[in-house]
């Protein structure tokens, strides 16, 4: 324990040299700024800003990068709140009630409220970084290909559970999305699939291209049919910019559970942190008093998975920084900006270099601090824009995103692309298929298939894995629990129906 | 789009009566995507042994969307539902023009490597910022010329302010061929 | 008013054709150079190139930004390459499997490493290493041999994805040992060495950027180094000659590739910048504490590179096709 503080205390008092407070504070505020920006995501953001980083001191680089990657997160949750489009695979369940929670005025408290869950779930999971760091790494080990695939199926029930209309819809969307997410190179055999020999489908759909279209373009077009007045009305309603009393109340439950959830899934590299938010979201809808009102715009809804995929931001950092290897895309930026500065990520970074790891560490939190404090009063800044006339906004939406869509790979099909699926997500909306599901699906639908052939090589065909293996089991258990659950409402009202007849 | 006639057909023609069109026609569109990937997957391999190959995963999911489809439209035959809204053309059109105008001018189009003489030069940042503002504009009925085109050049500007200047992102300014 | 502005702007881009290529040369580069690096940004390919591309955007007074695009072990990337304007603004960190093991690899592949690229040169070499699971009970190369022989059938062993450096290494590995173990393909080398250091999978063969924190943190064992001699980095380490498998040589190879027809004095300005580059103290420090082997003055420039990918391109497709 003494260790701890000696090495907290080493840790802040690099984290809190001048130099890098600015470091952190600049990390911070250019992160929240392009997070913000709709269609440029945090590993676009971070890859963007990486050769900035390379002329600076390495511990000074590395804290301005961590700024950036949770500067981003925070703003990624902004546009989802503002302008239902999710900047990441983490903030596309921010959208289903904080873009409702905008539209009944109240996308002040809904900002708000994410900043506070995000810092709360920061501070928690950083000082479970520091502390348990190195023990959690053993649990990252733990899981195998067919650990993976269990949790990505339970991801995948997760999708089917917070959809708000008819199961069967939510699972063919789901399988909709699986199947998109398909199209490309096989990861054994390097065969296209489904590419239609256009080489730029090779490269298979990029997320961006998908999140953007089904929720950005498609809501631009629905609101377009709107008339003036019934969008003006939610427009001129804007409500108190902080969370009431009550508000605070109903959302320190749900921060404290998505802050646990989304600390223990944020440890698992292969795309725990993605599962984290909306398994907060899910649970948080399980056991509600009110699980129908979720997605019309519950506060719960948003604290939930703001503070799991932050507490997951930060526990993240764990595998590589315990064991140098990157759990994601930001991380493996992280390791390339490491290794250019001489730094070679891995166990030893602890012992060799501890005022780099130690000085990460500090800086997590004081990166949370100051995003708590530059988000804050940037939501009436945010709001105000909604005051902003539709028909002055909407075009300036369509603007960003296709220069963010577009920045991301340099390439003017992603921004083609993302038109067809804007089309794609308004003819959705018309048959009342919703687009969350499919968006989660196409995430998770690499992951889930890649782990299954790789357990099932490994296994040698052996299916049983899934079960014999303790912790697959448990995940699987759970799957099906939720399953059964979710479908029993359908099943009785089926019942019911044949009753009726 | 043509669902709304066919509906009206159907419903008039046949004997039994789309009750939920939303679903109906949902669920077939599904089964058409379903059958399409399954098409699109036929010449990848399958199984060999316990090495699942590149065609297996897909044409699951496939053939399973296209069962989900078909259980979707026949819950739409049975159960009574919401009749489709219409869809507007106006709006969607622009949209997607303003896009895909955008695509085209920002680094320019150039089609030779597959055969088609297509050469769009790159116009740059500032052209097709301009032009996918204006024209998506036009999409709501409330657009007014004076206020719109000095909205278009202010937001040219904060565009090219913003990601060129502030964020260093390698774009072109301006048309590759002045 | 605006109606007509944007009719006379679409008419423009209907009508007007680029000069290309045509362009006066001598002022190249006046704007910035794109260096494809066809893996995921943080890889060995990704840092060699951050590393050569920053040095040399200094020589050329202009940026080498970096694009990564990633996909089908680095194909994708050399595709968009090759199909790039040959105006000298589009070169590639090419690589070992890109171009010459894909020529085996992919029978669709769209392009000829050796035919439809200028090589501009070769940037740094990285050693590769045979690693296993720290708790594989062979404790040198000779156990491994032995061990990999005897139990084949319950082996996996971990790669990159298909012609990812690791997999085309391996499948070199398995036709000297005369061996088809199960090849588990991960999604890059992160994944993969995680599965290592888990014991998920069983043994890989790797580039030696990944692995040396591993080694050196003790959470997997190197059993030898594909070079002839052993590297700096990781003294401990013998070479396979030293240890019994002489026939196993391998080095990923990381070298700078314009597209073909890019003028003959572009690829010249392209190959000096990158000797320069190569021959700063600052650049071959960085190179050097990552394992990479620089090649020396006989190695550079675009001759020398051209014949090295005729020379991969006759050593891998035997192995490959005999192994797929």
């Amino acid at each position: 324990m003494t260790d701890l503080f000696a090495n907290l205390w080493l840790g802040f008092s690099v984290a809190a040299h001048p130099y890098n407070i600015g470091f952190c504070l600049l990390g911070a505020l250019v992160g929240t700024l392009v997070g913000v920006l709709p269609g440029i995501g945090t590993v676009a953001t971070v890859a963007m800003l990486l050769p900035i980083t390379f002329g600076l001191p390495p511990v000074g680089a590395l804290i301005m990068l961590a700024g950036i990657y949770y500067g981003a997160q925070y703003g990624g949750s902004t546009t989802s709140v503002l302008v239902n489009i999710p900047g990441e695979a983490t903030s596309v369940v921010t959208c289903l009630d904080g873009h409702q929670m905008a539209r009944k005025g109240r996308a002040g408290a809904a900002l708000s409220i994410a900043a506070i869950g995000s810092f709360l779930a920061g501070c928690v999971a950083t000082v479970l970084v520091a502390a348990l760091g190195v023990p959690l790494t053993s649990i990252a080990l733990l899981f195998g290909p067919a650990e993976y695939f269990s949790l990505m199926v339970l991801g995948l029930i997760f999708a089917v559970v917070l959809a708000k209309g008819s199961v069967p819809k939510a699972i063919a969307m789901i399988l909709l999305g699986l199947l998109l997410s398909m199209i490309g190179s096989d990861l054994e055999t390097g065969a296209g699939r489904m590419t239609f020999d256009i080489p730029e489908l090779s490269d298979g759909i990029g997320f961006a291209n998908v999140a953007m279209g089904v929720f950005g373009f498609a809501e631009i077009i629905r609101n377009l049919e709107m008339s003036q007045e019934s969008r003006d009305i939610v427009q001129s309603k804007i409500t108190g910019l902080m969370p009431t009393r009550q508000d605070l109340i109903d959302s320190a439950g749900p921060i404290a559970r998505g802050t646990i959830l989304g600390s223990l899934l944020g440890i698992l590299p292969g795309g725990g942190a993605v599962v984290a938010s909306f398994a907060a979201y899910t649970f948080e809808k399980r056991i509600s008093k009110h699980p129908e009102l979720f997605g019309t715009g519950v506060i719960e809804g948003v604290a939930a998975p703001e503070s799991a995929n932050n507490a997951a931001a930060q526990t993240s950092f764990i595998p590589l920084l315990t064991l140098g290897i990157p759990p994601n895309a930001v991380m493996a930026l992280m390791v390339g900006a490491m290794t250019i500065h001489g730094i070679v990520p891995g166990p030893q970074v602890m012992t060799k270099q501890p005022e780099l790891f130690w000085g990460m560490i500090a800086s997590m939190w004081l990166g949370n601090l100051m995003l708590v404090i530059i988000n804050l009063p940037l939501v009436g800044l945010w709001v105000t824009l909604l005051r902003v006339p539709y028909r002055l906004l909407f075009p300036s939406i369509i603007v960003f995103c296709c220069i963010g869509i577009y920045s991301i790979n340099n390439s003017p099909t992603d921004v083609i692309i993302a038109a067809t699926f804007g089309l794609v997500g308004y003819w959705l909306a018309k048959h009342d298929f919703e687009p969350a599901p499919l968006v989660l699906a196409f995430v998770l639908g690499p992951l889930m298939e890649e782990n299954l052939r790789r357990a099932m090589l490994i296994a040698r065909g052996d299916a049983t894995v899934f079960v014999t293996r303790p912790i697959s089991a448990g995940l699987m258990l759970i799957s099906l629990t939720l399953l059964v659950i979710a479908m029993l409402p359908m099943i009785r009202k089926r019942r019911d129906e044949v009753f009726v007849e | 789009m043509a669902e709304g006639n066919k509906a009206a057909r159907d419903g008039g023609g046949l004997r039994f009566k789309v009750r939920g069109p939303r679903d109906f026609y949902g669920g077939l569109a599904l089964i058409a995507v379903g059958i399409i990937a399954i098409w699109a997957t036929g010449d990848l391999g399958g199984s060999r042994g316990f090495a699942f190959g590149p065609g297996t995963a897909p044409r699951m999911f496939a053939i399973l969307l296209a069962f989900m489809g078909a259980l979707i439209a026949i819950g739409g035959l049975l159960a009574d539902g919401p009749p489709i809204e219409k869809f507007a053309i106006k709006g969607p059109a622009y949209v997607v023009a303003a896009i895909l105008l955008f695509a085209c001018l920002i680094r320019g189009v150039s089609l030779e490597y597959i055969g088609v003489p297509v050469n769009i030069p790159g116009f740059g940042l500032v052209v097709s910022t301009f032009v996918a503002f204006m024209v998506s504009i036009m999409g709501s009925s409330e657009m007014r010329w004076t206020e719109s085109l000095l909205a278009g050049i202010g937001m040219t500007v904060f565009c090219v302010l913003l990601f060129v200047y502030l964020l260093a992102l390698p774009f072109q300014l301006w048309p590759s061929f002045l | 008013m605006i109606k007509n502005l944007v009719g006379a702007l679409l008419s423009a881009a209907l009508v007007v054709v680029t000069a290309g290529a045509a362009q006066a040369q001598s002022d190249y580069p006046k704007r910035n150079i794109v260096m494809i690096v066809p893996f995921a940004a943080g890889g060995p390919t990704d840092v060699v190139a951050r590393i050569v591309s920053e040095h040399m955007s200094r020589t050329l007074g202009q940026t080498v930004l970096i694009e990564n695009v990633a996909g089908a072990g680095g194909t994708t990337g050399a595709t968009r390459a090759m199909r790039a304007a040959n105006d000298g603004y589009t070169v590639i960190m090419g690589h070992m499997g890109t171009h010459a093991a894909a020529v085996a690899l992919y029978p669709n592949l769209a392009y000829k490493p050796d035919v439809d690229f200028e090589p501009v040169g070769m940037a740094a070499g990285t050693p590769i290493l045979i690693l296993a699971k720290k708790d594989l009970p062979a404790k040198d190369l000779k156990e491994f041999v032995a061990y990999v022989k005897a139990n084949n059938e319950k082996l996996n062993m971990a790669h990159a994805g298909v012609g990812s450096v690791s997999h085309t290494t391996c499948l070199l590995l398995s036709s000297i040992l005369q061996v088809k173990p199960i090849a588990v393909p991960f999604q890059g080398t992160g994944p993969a060495m995680n599965a290592l250091v888990g014991g998920q999978v069983d043994y890989m063969c790797d580039q030696i950027v990944n692995a040396v924190p591993q080694i050196q943190g003790g959470t997997i064992k190197a059993y030898a180094i594909g070079t002839p001699e052993r590297s700096p980095v990781l003294p401990d380490v013998p070479t396979t000659t030293e240890a019994g498998l002489p026939q196993y040589q391998a080095s990923a190879w990381n070298a700078v590739f314009a597209p073909k027809g890019t003028p003959k004095e572009i690829v010249q300005k392209l190959a000096d910048a990158l000797d320069k580059a190569l021959d700063d103290p600052a650049v071959r420090k960085r190179l050097l504490d990552l394992g990479s082997d620089i090649p020396g003055k006989d190695r550079r420039g675009p001759q020398a590179l051209g014949t090295l990918v005729k020379n991969e391109i006759a050593k891998w497709t035997p192995i490959i096709k005999a192994n797929m």
